[in-house]
C-alpha cells in the first residue's frame, strides 16, 4: 500500500532518513520503533505528504505522496505527537471542521461525528470546549479527527504521549478495532509495550536508516542468543549488576534485572561470576527476550539529544 | 534572602534569553524617545515643522508683497508652491482661481493669496486671504501661527503704507505731502538725519515699525518680559491661534494683528460635523487594528507549534490555502474592528459614518487587508511567538509614530515624513480622512484603494516567500 524507495530527508547537514526502503501491506499494523531523533517523525511527515524527499519516492498504492499533490492526502489520516485540537472549540466544531477540510459535510458529517464521539465516549461532552478535557479526553479526539474521512492509512505519530492506563487501553482498543476492520494503520512509538501488543510488524529506526524489520518473532531471532537472564533487582544482586553492562544489555523492570548477553560473552563467565558473588543458582532463570532487548541490542543505550 | 536573589537570577536569566522582551523594553522606547526627540526638537539646534507645502499667490505689485513672499520662503517650515503645472508639463504662476481645486485634490492644505489690494484704503491695515484644508488641527494651528509671525515680523512697511494711503485719502496729495514733510522736519531736528531720506521712508511706509517687531535685546530683564508676555487673543480672524510651544506675535506684534485683515476659508472638511474626532479617529483605529493583527501573528506560532498546521496540511489542503485563510481572517477581523470602532466614533462624538458607509467600507477593507498582510509578515519574519509580539509592538508605534497617527507627519524631519509614507498608517488614515473628513467619491479614493492593495500585495508576496521556507508547516 504505501512503499518507500530509498528515501532520504536531509536537515541541513543532518540526515534524518538514509536511503530508507520500506512497504507497508493493505491491513497491517506496522509499528514503528525508534529512540528520539531516529526519524521516526520525519518518516511520518514524507508519508503524510508535509515534506518531500531529497532523494527517492513515496507512493501510496502507486501514487507518488508529495507536498505538491493535496490530493493524495485524502487516503491518509495523521494524528500528530502533540494535541493537534483548537482548544477553544467544541468537540464537534473541531471535527466538523477537520471533516470539512476533506469535503465532507451536512448530514454525512454530522452522522460521522455523532459515530465517533460515541466510539471513543465523548458523545456527552461534545460541546465542551477541548480546554476543559483531561489529557485523555483530548487524546482520544486527537485520534478521531484523523478518523472522519475514513482514510484507507493512518498515522499515529507518538498518540499516547502523556496518557493515563485507561485512556491507552481505550485507544488501543479503538485502534485495533479499525484495523480489524481493514485500516492499515503506521503506529510511530518508542513504549515497547504498545508495540508488542498492538503491531504485526516492526520496523526498528536508528540514525535515519531501518535496522531490522519484521514481526516480532522474526526481530527476536537477531539477538545473539534466544533467552535471557531474569534475576531479582535486589542489593545481594547489585554488585553483579553492576559488573554485566560492558558483557551484553541490562534491563531492569518491576524489581527484576533482564541481562541479554552480548555474541562472544560465554554463559559459563556468567555463572562463575555469580559463584564468585556467592549468589545462589536458584536465583537465575532463563526466559524469552523481550523487544525491549531487540531495542537496545540495535540501538545501543547510549542517551539521545 | 538566598531563595530570593536566585529566584531573581533565574528572572534575569530568562529575561537576557529571551530576545523579544528585551528588544520591546529596550530598543522601542529608544526608536519612540529618538522620533519624539525629532518632534520636540530635543537637542536640536533647528526644530519646528519642515516642507509644510503652502501655495503663494501674489497678485499685488507692492514691493513689500514680494517681500512677504520672499519671508515665506525663507520660513523653512513652509515648502513654498507659487508654479502650477499645466497638461503639457509647463509651468504659470498660480492663479488665486487654481487654488481650490487643488487643495481640494491635496496638492497642498494651505494657501496665502495677497491680493491686489493687500493695502487697504477703506481702512487702516492689510488685507490677506488664506486658504486651508484643516484636516489636521495641530498643523492649521501651526501654520497660521507661523503665517501670522512671518508677517508681522517681516513686513511691518505694508502697514505703514496702508496708514500713508489713508492719510493720503483723507488729506488729498498736496497736504498728504506737506505733512509728511513737515514729519520728516521734525524727526530730522530731534534726532538727526536728512530730512529728504526721512520724508521718503515714511513715504514708502518704513515708520521703523520693523525695529519694533525686532527689538534690540533691551539690557533691563522687565522688559524683556513685557516684551515676551503673552499676547491677548488676536483680533485676526484667521482660523486657530497658534499651538503652544509655536510662535506667537509678540506685543507689538499683537498691535499688528489687529491692523492685519485675513480672510480665512476653509476649502475642504468645512461640513464635516465633528472635526476634532473626524480627523483623529482613523489613526487610532489603524492603530489598535495592527495590534490585532499582531496578536494573530502569535497565535499563528501556537497552531504552529500544537500541530494543527501539521493536522490541517496533511488533508488535502495547500500551504497558499492554509495562508490565505488565515489572510482573509485577518481581513474580516480588521474590518469588523474598524467598523465597530467607527460606529462608537458615530455614537459618542457624532462621526458621521452612515453619510459615507461605502466608501468607509472600501477603505475599510483595503486599510484591513493591508495590515492582514503585516501580520501575515510579522509571522514570517519572526521565529516565534514572543518574538512575533516584540518585533510588532515594535514596528506598529513607529509606523504609527511615523505615519501621522500620533502627531502631524510635518513635524518630523524630512526624511523621516518620506520614511512615513511608505508606512500602511500612513495611507489608511489618508484613507480614512478622504472619506470621512473630504468627503471624496469612491473614483477619487481609487488612488488610495490602488495602493492600500500594492502595499497588502508586495508584503504578501514577501510573506508567503518567507513562510514556505520556514518549518513551522512541517
Amino acid at each position: 500500500m504505501l512503499s518507500l524507495r530509498s528515501v532520504t530527508k536531509r536537515y541541513g547537514a543532518l540526515t534524518a532518513l538514509d536511503g530508507v526502503s520500506l512497504d507497508i501491506a493493505r491491513g497491517e499494523f506496522f509499528g514503528l520503533l525508534g529512540p528520539n531523533g531516529a526519524g521516526k517523525s520525519t518518516l511520518m511527515s514524507l508519508a503524510a505528504g508535509l515534506r518531500a524527499p531529497d532523494a527517492g519516492a513515496l507512493t501510496l498504492d502507486g501514487v507518488v505522496v508529495t507536498p505538491a499533490d493535496p490530493a493524495t492526502r485524502t487516503a491518509l489520516g495523521l494524528v500528530p505527537q502533540s494535541i493537534a485540537l483548537f482548544q477553544e472549540l467544541s468537540a464537534e466544531q473541531n471535527l466538523h471542521t477537520f471533516g470539512r477540510l476533506y469535503g465532507l459535510g451536512g448530514a454525512e458529517l454530522r452522522g460521522r461525528i455523532d459515530e465517533a464521539l460515541t466510539a471513543v465516549g465523548l458523545a456527552d461532552r461534545r460541546h465542551d470546549p477541548v480546554k476543559n478535557y483531561s489529557g485523555g479526553m483530548q487524546r482520544r479526539l486527537n485520534l478521531i479527527a484523523a478518523l472522519l474521512h475514513r482514510p484507507k492509512l493512518l498515522l499515529c505519530d507518538e498518540p499516547t504521549v502523556g496518557v493515563d492506563p485507561q485512556s491507552r487501553n481505550a485507544i488501543f482498543d479503538f485502534l485495533e478495532q479499525r484495523n480489524r476492520e481493514g485500516l492499515t494503520i503506521i503506529y510511530s512509538t518508542h513504549y515497547m509495550e504498545e508495540a508488542t501488543r498492538l503491531c504485526s510488524r516492526i520496523g526498528i529506526i536508528d540514525h535515519g536508516k531501518i535496522h531490522a524489520l519484521g514481526t516480532l518473532d522474526e526481530l527476536l531471532t537477531q539477538l545473539p542468543f534466544e533467552e535471557e537472564i531474569v534475576f531479582p533487582a535486589t542489593p545481594a544482586t547489585a554488585p553483579l549488576a553492576a559488573g554485566l553492562g560492558a558483557h551484553g544489555t541490562l534491563t531492569t523492570v518491576e524489581g527484576r534485572h533482564r541481562f541479554l548477553p552480548a555474541p562472544g560473552f560465554k554463559l559459563s563467565a556468567f555463572y562463575a561470576r555469580t559463584e564468585a558473588h556467592g549468589l545462589s543458582p536458584q536465583l537465575f532463570a532463563a526466559a524469552r527476550p523481550t523487544l525491549e532487548a531487540v531495542f537496545l541490542h540495535l540501538t545501543g543505550r547510549t542517551l539521545r539529544e | 534572602m538566598a531563595v530570593i536573589l536566585t529566584l531573581v537570577r533565574k528572572d534575569i536569566a530568562n529575561f537576557r534569553r529571551n530576545r523579544a522582551a528585551v528588544g520591546v523594553t529596550f530598543l522601542v522606547p529608544i526608536v519612540l524617545i529618538y522620533i519624539f526627540g525629532w518632534v520636540f526638537g530635543l537637542n536640536q539646534k533647528d526644530s519646528g515643522p519642515t516642507g509644510i507645502r503652502l501655495a503663494v499667490v501674489n497678485a499685488s505689485t507692492n514691493p513689500a508683497a514680494q517681500k512677504l513672499v520672499d519671508a515665506l520662503k525663507a520660513e523653512k517650515a513652509f515648502s513654498i508652491v507659487t508654479t502650477f503645472r499645466n497638461d503639457d508639463k509647463t509651468t504659470r504662476p498660480l492663479a488665486e482661481q487654481d487654488l481650490r481645486p487643488m487643495i481640494h485634490d491635496g496638492d497642498f492644505r494651505f494657501a496665502v493669496v495677497i491680493p491686489a489690494d493687500v493695502v487697504r484704503t477703506d481702512g487702516i491695515g492689510l488685507h490677506l486671504k488664506i486658504l486651508s484644508d484643516p484636516r489636521n488641527d495641530i498643523e492649521a494651528q501651526t501654520v497660521n501661527g507661523l503665517l501670522q509671525k512671518t508677517i508681522f515680523s517681516n513686513v511691518p512697511e505694508l502697514l505703514g503704507q496702508s496708514l500713508q494711503a489713508r492719510a493720503r485719502q483723507f488729506l488729498g496729495d498736496g497736504r498728504f505731502r506737506q505733512f509728511n514733510r513737515g514729519i520728516a522736519g521734525t524727526v530730522a531736528t530731534a534726532f538727526g538725519g536728512d530730512p529728504a531720506e526721512i520724508q521718503r521712508q515714511i513715504e514708502s511706509g518704513d515708520f521703523g515699525l520693523n525695529r519694533i517687531s525686532h527689538p534690540a535685546r533691551p539690557a533691563d530683564p522687565a522688559l524683556r518680559r513685557i516684551d515676551n508676555a503673552a499676547p491677548p487673543p488676536a483680533a485676526a480672524p484667521a482660523p486657530g491661534a497658534p499651538a503652544a510651544g509655536q510662535p506667537t506675535p509678540s506685543g507689538a506684534q499683537d498691535f499688528f494683528s489687529r491692523l492685519v485683515k485675513i480672510d480665512s476659508e476653509q476649502i475642504v472638511g468645512k461640513n464635516v460635523k465633528s472635526p476634532a474626532a473626524t480627523r483623529m479617529v482613523g489613526g487610532w483605529a489603524i492603530m489598535f487594528l495592527l495590534f490585532a493583527v499582531s496578536n494573530g501573528a502569535a497565535a499563528f506560532f501556537d497552531e504552529a507549534n500544537t500541530g494543527v498546521f501539521r493536522r490541517i496540511l496533511s488533508a488535502p489542503v495547500t500551504r497558499a490555502q492554509l495562508l490565505w485563510s488565515r489572510f482573509l481572517y485577518g481581513v474580516w477581523l480588521g474590518l469588523i474592528q474598524l467598523l465597530i470602532m467607527f460606529m462608537a466614533g458615530h455614537l459618542m462624538y457624532g462621526i458621521d459614518v452612515f453619510g459615507h458607509l461605502g466608501n468607509l467600507i472600501a477603505v475599510s477593507v483595503a486599510a484591513a487587508a493591508a495590515c492582514s498582510s503585516f501580520g501575515m509578515l510579522i509571522a514570517a519574519l519572526a521565529p516565534n511567538a514572543a518574538a512575533a509580539s516584540g518585533l510588532s509592538t515594535l514596528l506598529v508605534m513607529v509606523m504609527s509614530a511615523t505615519g501621522g497617527a500620533w502627531f502631524p507627519m510635518s513635524f518630523m524631519p524630512e526624511f523621516m515624513q518620506r520614511i512615513g509614507k511608505f508606512t500602511l498608517v500612513y495611507w489608511s488614515m489618508e484613507g480614512f480622512l478622504q472619506v470621512l473628513w473630504a468627503e471624496r467619491t469612491f473614483v477619487e479614493l481609487l488612488p488610495i484603494l490602488g495602493i492600500l492593495a500594492g502595499i497588502t500585495l508586495v508584503v504578501m508576496t514577501v510573506a508567503i516567500w518567507r513562510l514556505n521556507k520556514k518549518s513551522i508547516f512541517a
